[in-house]
C-alpha cells in the first residue's frame, strides 16, 4: 500500500519516480481506445498487438537505419498499420463474432511468428534494439497522445460514425436495411483500430531500448481486451479507466505479488458476471444481446 | 522422413484429443471455453504431482488427473457458464469469464511451492518438470531405422478410441441425441423435455475430461509439464485445428489435428524450422477468409 | 518511502550521535553505524526465468544475514529487498524504476534474464545507479550496454562469466579430448540467451576444426521439439551444441538418445543448474558445459558458503545462488571502502560505483576481480552432468 500512500502524500515524487509506469498507463489507454473502436462497431477483433509491433518495428528501423525525426518515424509507422489495416480488414469483413476474433489471432501469430521471427533485418528472435529510446522523457508525448486520441474518438462517437457503429453493433441486418453502408462502417472501424494500435506500438518503443517479439502474441491482446471489458466498451473512457486499473492492479498490491494471476482472474470472471458492463458502463450489457452474435450458423451434418 | 511422419502423428494425435473437446462446447454452447487448455495442462499437472509428491502409482495418477480434468470441467460449468446464462449475457461474455478461469489455474499451479498456498499442488513454481523415468513402463524399439517409444505410440490407438467412442454416443445413444438437441436449439430441447443444464454439465465433463487426457499424454510422452504447457503449446493451435476441421465437427476436430501436426512438421523438414507455427496460423487466415466452415463445418448461412 | 526512509536515518543519526562516542575517536566507521544500506534486486521468481531466480535470491539473503549478523558494513546494516518481474522485461524496467526513485536503493542487482536486462541496464546507466548483474551472461552486457552505442555503459557491472568466454573454454576443452569433427547446433531463435550463445558457438567451432553442419532454429515455447531433433540425429554428428535455458535442454538431451544418438552434448550457462540435470537424468550423462562455480570447489570461501547454504535452505547451492552470494560481498564490500555519507544518495551512489571498480575479494567463485569492462576474472571449470541430478568435474581452467 505503499504505493498509494505516497501518491496521496507526495504526488510530485510520486510523479517523477514512476514515470515508467505512467508512461505505460497511457500506452495502455491507447491501445484500449483502439479495442474501443472495434468493440463499439460490434467487432471482435484482437489484432491490436499485430498493429503495435508494425508501428514499433517501423518506427526503431527508420530511427536506425534512416535517422529521421522521431515523429516522423512515429507517423510512418502509424500509416503503415493502418494499410495493413486495410489490407487485413477486407477479407474478415465477412466473418462475425468468434471467428473474426479467431482469424484476428492468427494474423497477429502468423505476423509475430511468421514474418517477424524470419526477416534479418527485424533482428528476428532477438527483437531490435532501440538505443536512442528516451524511456522518463517519453511521458509527456504519451500523455498528451492519450489525451488526444480519447478526446477525437469521443467526438466521433457522437457523430455520424458513431452512430452508424452503434447501429451496427446492435444489430447488422438492421443496419443494413436502413441504409448504413456497414461494410464500409466497419472497415473504418477496422481501420481505424489498427492506426491507434499501431500509434500505440510506436510509442512503446520509444521508451523502450528494445522492442521484442515476444510483446505481440496472445497474451497482450487478452490482456487489452482485458482492459475493454473490466472498463466497459459503451463508452470510450469506459476501456482507458479499464487499463488505468489493470495496469496499476501489480504495483498497489505488492503484497499480493505471486498471486497476481489468481487476482486478475478472479477480477475478470467478477466483473462479467456481475458487473458486465464494466466500471464506466451504464446498466445491463455494454455490447448488446446476439443480435450481431450469430448462433447456429455452423453446424455439421452430423455430430458424429 | 519416417521419423518425421512420426513425429507428425504423434503430435497430430494430441491436437486432436484436445481439439474435440473444444469444438464439443462450441457446438452444444456456442462458446469457446478458453479454460480448455487450463484444463489440458491441470491433467498433466495433477498427474504428476501425484507421482512425485505424494508416491502415488502412476496409473492411480492417470486416473485422478482425469477426474480433476472432468470435475474442473464441472467447476468451468457453475462459475463461468451458469451465471451468466441465466442472465443472458452474449458469448463474448463466457469467452472472458473462461479466460478469467484459465488465469487462476495456471497461476495456482505457477504458485504451487513448499510453503506457499497451493503447496499440496506443486510442480515446481514456473519450472518445467519432468515424469521421473521408470514411474511408468515406456519401451523404446528401434525398427527400420525408425525410433518407436511406447508411450507415444500409445496416444493413437487411445485417441481414435475415444473419438470412436464419442461418436457413437452423440448418435446412437440417448445422451447423445439429447445433447444433439440442446446443440440446435435449447429452448426446443426443454420443451421436449430435455434437462437442458444437466446436458450442458455432461457435455463440459466430457470435453474437460478430453482435454485432461491429451494433457496427460503430452506431458507424459512429450517429457514436459510446466504451467504453460497449455498457453504456449496448444491453446492457438487448438483453434487453428477447429478452424480448419470446421467448428462444432468432431470428425472435423479429428482431421483438422492430424492436419495440422503433418503442415506443421512438413514446414519444418521443407521450409527449415522458423516458419513452423507462422505456416500454421496462415493457414488459419486463409482458411478463415475462404471457407470459414472448414472443411467439414455446414455451410454458413446468413440470417435473414 | 522517502518520507519514512528520511525520518528513520534522522532519528539513528540522532542515536548514533548520542551513542556513538563511546567507541573513542572520530574515524569514518562511527559515520557508518546504525545506518542503513539499501539494495534491491530486480529478479524472475516466476516466469520463464524462474528456473534461476529463486537461486541467485536465496544465496543475495544467505550472504546479507551473514554480513549483518557479524556486524555489519562498518556497523551499517545491509536492507535488501527482492522484487518479482515476472520474467517481464517492462515490469523489469518498472521495478527497477522504483527502486531507483522511489524506494531510493543505493545500488541495484540484478535482472535474471538478459532480455530484461536490454531494457533496465541502460535504465539504470542513464540515472546513474550502480547495478551489478548476476546472471546475465550474453553479449552486450557489459561494457556496451546500451549496443549499437558503443559508449561504455559506467554504471554497468556483472559478477556472471560471461557465455563469450564459457562456451569457447568448453569446446577447447572437448575439443582436446576427443577431437570430435562435426557438430549441429540448436538454438532457440527467439531467445537472446540462446541466440547469443548460438553465434558464440558458430564464431568457435571453426578454431577446433569442427565442422558445423547445420544450425536448426526453433521457438523456446514450442513444446514438441521432436522433428528438430530428428532433423539434427538424422545428420549424424559428432556433437550437439544446445544454447537454449529453462526446460528446453533436458528436452533436447532426452529426445536424442531416444532416437538413438550416442554423440556428446556440449551446452552454455544454460547447463548449469540441478533443475536442468534432474530433468534430463540419465539421457544427459556427460554433458558438458563450463561454469563459472563448482560445488565442490577448493577455494577457501566456497566449503563455508555450501555448508551455510545448506543449513539455511536443505539443499546444495547452484551457480546463480554463488553469484548472487558473491554480489552482496561485491557490494558490501564497495560499500566499506566508498566513505558513504548517507545524505548524498547521488553522490554515494557514485563513489559506491568507483568503489566496485577496485573490488578485489575472495567468493566462493574464488578469487574476484572486474576487468576494465566491468567483466568478470575468474577461474572456469569444466563440468559434466552425473546422470542422476548432479554434476561431476572434468576440467578446472585458471583465469589468465
Amino acid at each position: 500500500m505503499d504505493f498509494l500512500l505516497q501518491l496521496i502524500t507526495d504526488p510530485v515524487a510520486f510523479w517523477n519516480s514512476h514515470t515508467l509506469l505512467i508512461s505505460q498507463i497511457g500506452i495502455n489507454g491507447i491501445l484500449a481506445s483502439s479495442m474501443f473502436v472495434v468493440l463499439y462497431s460490434g467487432q471482435l477483433s484482437l489484432a491490436a498487438p499485430g498493429f503495435m509491433a508494425i508501428g514499433a518495428y517501423t518506427a526503431v528501423l527508420m530511427d536506425l537505419y534512416l535517422h529521421t525525426p522521431l515523429a516522423l518515424n512515429i507517423a510512418t509507422g502509424t500509416l503503415l498499420a493502418g494499410v495493413v489495416g486495410v489490407v487485413v480488414g477486407l477479407p474478415v469483413l465477412r466473418l462475425r463474432g468468434v471467428f473474426l476474433a479467431i482469424a484476428t489471432i492468427g494474423f497477429i501469430e502468423a505476423l509475430s511468428l511468421g514474418v517477424i521471427l524470419n526477416l534479418p533485418i527485424t533482428g528476428e528472435g532477438l527483437g531490435l534494439k532501440n538505443p536512442n529510446a528516451d524511456p522518463l522523457g517519453g511521458i509527456y508525448i504519451v500523455l498528451v497522445s492519450m489525451a488526444v486520441v480519447v478526446f477525437l474518438l469521443w467526438r466521433l462517437t457522437k457523430g455520424r460514425l458513431g452512430f452508424a457503429w452503434s447501429a451496427i453493433r446492435q444489430d447488422e441486418l438492421a443496419a443494413l436495411s436502413q441504409g448504413i453502408d456497414v461494410a464500409r462502417y466497419k472497415l473504418i472501424a477496422f481501420v481505424v483500430s489498427a492506426i491507434l494500435a499501431g500509434f500505440a506500438g510506436g510509442l512503446e518503443s520509444h521508451l523502450n531500448f528494445f522492442v521484442d517479439p515476444n510483446e505481440y502474441g496472445v497474451p497482450r491482446t487478452v490482456q487489452v481486451l482485458t482492459f475493454a471489458v473490466l472498463g466497459g466498451s459503451g463508452n470510450v473512457f469506459g476501456p482507458v479507466v479499464g487499463a488505468l486499473f489493470l495496469t496499476t492492479l501489480p504495483y498497489v498490491f505488492q503484497q499480493a505479488g505471486d498471486y497476481i494471476g489468481v487476482v486478475s482472474g478472479v477480477i475478470l470472471i467478477l466483473v462479467i458476471i456481475f458487473r458486465p458492463q464494466g466500471i464506466v458502463g451504464r446498466g445491463g450489457f455494454a455490447f448488446v444481446k446476439p443480435g450481431w452474435w450469430p448462433r447456429a450458423q455452423v453446424r455439421a451434418s452430423s455430430t458424429g | 522422413m519416417g521419423q518425421q511422419i512420426l513425429n507428425a502423428i504423434f503430435i497430430g494425435s494430441i491436437y486432436a484429443l484436445f481439439a474435440v473437446g473444444y469444438t464439443l462446447v462450441f457446438g452444444v454452447l456456442d462458446i469457446l471455453n478458453l479454460a480448455h487448455s487450463a484444463v489440458f495442462m491441470l491433467g498433466a499437472a495433477v498427474t504428476y504431482t501425484l507421482v512425485v509428491n505424494h508416491g502415488q502409482s502412476f496409473w492411480v495418477a492417470c486416473a485422478v488427473g482425469i477426474v480433476v480434468a472432468a470435475l474442473m470441467g464441472l467447476v468451468i460449468e457453475y462459475v463461468c457458464l451458469r451465471p451468466l446464462r441465466r442472465r443472458q449475457a452474449p458469448p463474448i461474455a463466457a469467452l472472458i469469464s473462461t479466460i478469467g478461469l484459465a488465469l487462476i489455474i495456471v497461476a495456482a499451479i505457477e504458485q504451487g511451492r513448499p510453503g506457499t498456498l497451493f503447496a499440496w499442488l506443486w510442480l515446481d513454481g514456473a519450472n518445467p518438470v519432468t515424469m521421473p523415468p521408470g514411474s511408468f513402463p515406456n519401451p523404446t524399439w528401434h525398427v527400420a531405422g525408425l525410433t518407436l517409444e511406447a508411450s507415444k505410440l500409445a496416444i493413437i490407438p487411445i485417441s481414435i478410441a475415444l473419438m470412436l467412442l464419442l461418436g457413437y454416443v452423440m448418435r446412437f445413444t440417448q445422451v447423445g441425441r439429447g445433447l444433439r438437441a440442446v446443440a440446435e436449439n435449447p429452448r426446443a430441447a426443454r420443451l421436449m423435455g430435455i434437462d437442458v443444464d444437466r446436458m450442458i454439465s455432461l457435455t463440459l465433463i466430457i470435453s474437460s475430461a478430453l482435454g485432461g487426457l491429451a494433457g496427460i499424454l503430452f506431458g507424459v510422452a512429450l517429457g514436459d509439464i510446466s504451467p504453460y504447457i497449455g498457453r504456449d503449446s496448444v491453446e492457438v493451435r487448438g483453434l487453428a485445428v477447429i478452424v480448419l476441421g470446421g467448428m462444432g465437427s468432431i470428425p472435423g476436430a479429428v482431421l483438422g489435428g492430424y492436419l495440422l501436426g503433418f503442415i506443421e512438421v512438413l514446414a519444418v523438414v521443407l521450409l527449415g524450422s522458423n516458419v513452423r507455427a507462422g505456416v500454421a496460423f496462415a493457414a488459419l487466415f486463409l482458411m478463415l477468409v475462404l471457407r470459414p466452415q472448414g472443411l467439414f463445418g455446414a455451410q454458413l448461412r446468413e440470417k435473414i | 518511502m522517502r518520507r519514512v526512509g528520511l525520518v528513520s536515518v534522522l532519528v539513528a543519526a540522532v542515536i548514533a550521535g548520542a551513542c556513538g562516542s563511546a567507541g573513542g575517536g572520530g574515524t569514518t566507521t562511527n559515520t557508518y553505524n546504525g545506518k542503513t544500506i539499501k539494495l534491491g534486486a530486480v529478479l524472475s521468481i516466476t516466469g520463464a526465468g524462474g528456473v534461476y531466480g529463486p537461486q541467485s535470491r536465496d544465496g543475495m539473503n544467505l550472504a546479507v544475514d551473514q554480513i549483518n549478523k557479524a556486524g555489519g558494513v562498518n556497523g551499517a546494516t545491509i536492507a535488501l529487498t527482492v522484487k518479482d518481474d515476472a520474467s517481464d522485461k517492462a515490469q523489469s524496467a518498472t521495478v527497477a524504476q522504483t527502486m531507483i526513485q522511489s524506494d531510493q536503493d543505493l545500488a541495484l542487482l540484478g535482472p535474471t534474464l538478459s532480455n530484461s536486462a536490454v531494457a533496465v541496464h541502460p535504465l539504470a546507466e542513464s540515472l546513474k545507479t550502480p547495478i551489478l548483474a548476476v546472471s546475465t551472461t550474453g553479449i552486450n552486457i557489459v561494457p556496451n550496454c546500451n549496443f549499437p552505442n558503443t559508449t561504455p555503459c559506467k554504471y554497468v557491472f556483472r559478477d556472471s562469466l560471461g557465455e563469450e568466454t564459457a562456451i569457447p573454454d568448453n569446446i577447447k576443452s572437448y575439443a582436446a579430448d576427443a577431437h570430435p569433427a562435426t557438430g549441429v547446433l540448436l538454438v532457440a531463435q527467439d531467445d537472446k540467451f540462446s541466440s547469443d550463445g548460438g553465434k558464440i558457438v558458430q564464431d568457435t567451432v571453426g578454431t577446433y576444426n569442427i565442422n558445423l553442419l547445420k544450425t536448426i532454429k526453433f521457438n523456446k515455447a514450442e513444446a514438441d521439439l521432436s522433428p528438430y531433433v530428428t532433423q539434427a540425429v538424422q545428420l549424424h554428428p559428432d556433437v550437439i551444441f544446445i544454447t537454449s535455458l529453462g526446460g528446453i535442454p533436458a528436452k533436447i538431451m532426452t529426445e536424442a538418445r531416444k532416437q538413438g544418438w550416442q554423440g556428446q552434448f556440449l551446452g552454455g550457462n544454460g547447463f548449469n543448474t540441478a533443475t536442468v540435470s534432474k530433468n534430463a537424468g540419465a539421457a544427459g550423462l556427460g554433458a558438458r558445459s563450463a561454469s563459472a562455480w563448482y560445488l565442490g570447489n577448493s577455494f577457501p570461501s566456497n566449503a563455508e558458503f555450501v555448508t551455510a547454504f545448506k543449513t539455511a535452505y536443505g539443499h546444495d547451492p547452484d551457480q546463480f545462488a554463488a553469484q548472487g552470494f558473491a554480489a552482496i560481498k561485491i557490494i558490501a564490500d564497495a560499500a566499506k571502502r566508498a566513505n558513504l555519507t548517507f545524505s548524498d544518495l547521488p553522490g554515494d551512489r557514485d563513489k559506491l560505483r568507483s568503489a566496485m571498480e577496485t573490488v578485489n575479494i575472495q567468493t566462493p567463485l574464488g578469487p574476484f576481480q572486474f576487468t576494465s569492462n566491468h567483466d568478470v576474472k575468474q577461474t572456469v571449470w569444466i563440468i559434466k552432468m552425473d546422470g542422476s541430478g548432479g554434476f561431476t568435474l572434468v576440467h578446472e581452467i585458471k583465469a589468465s
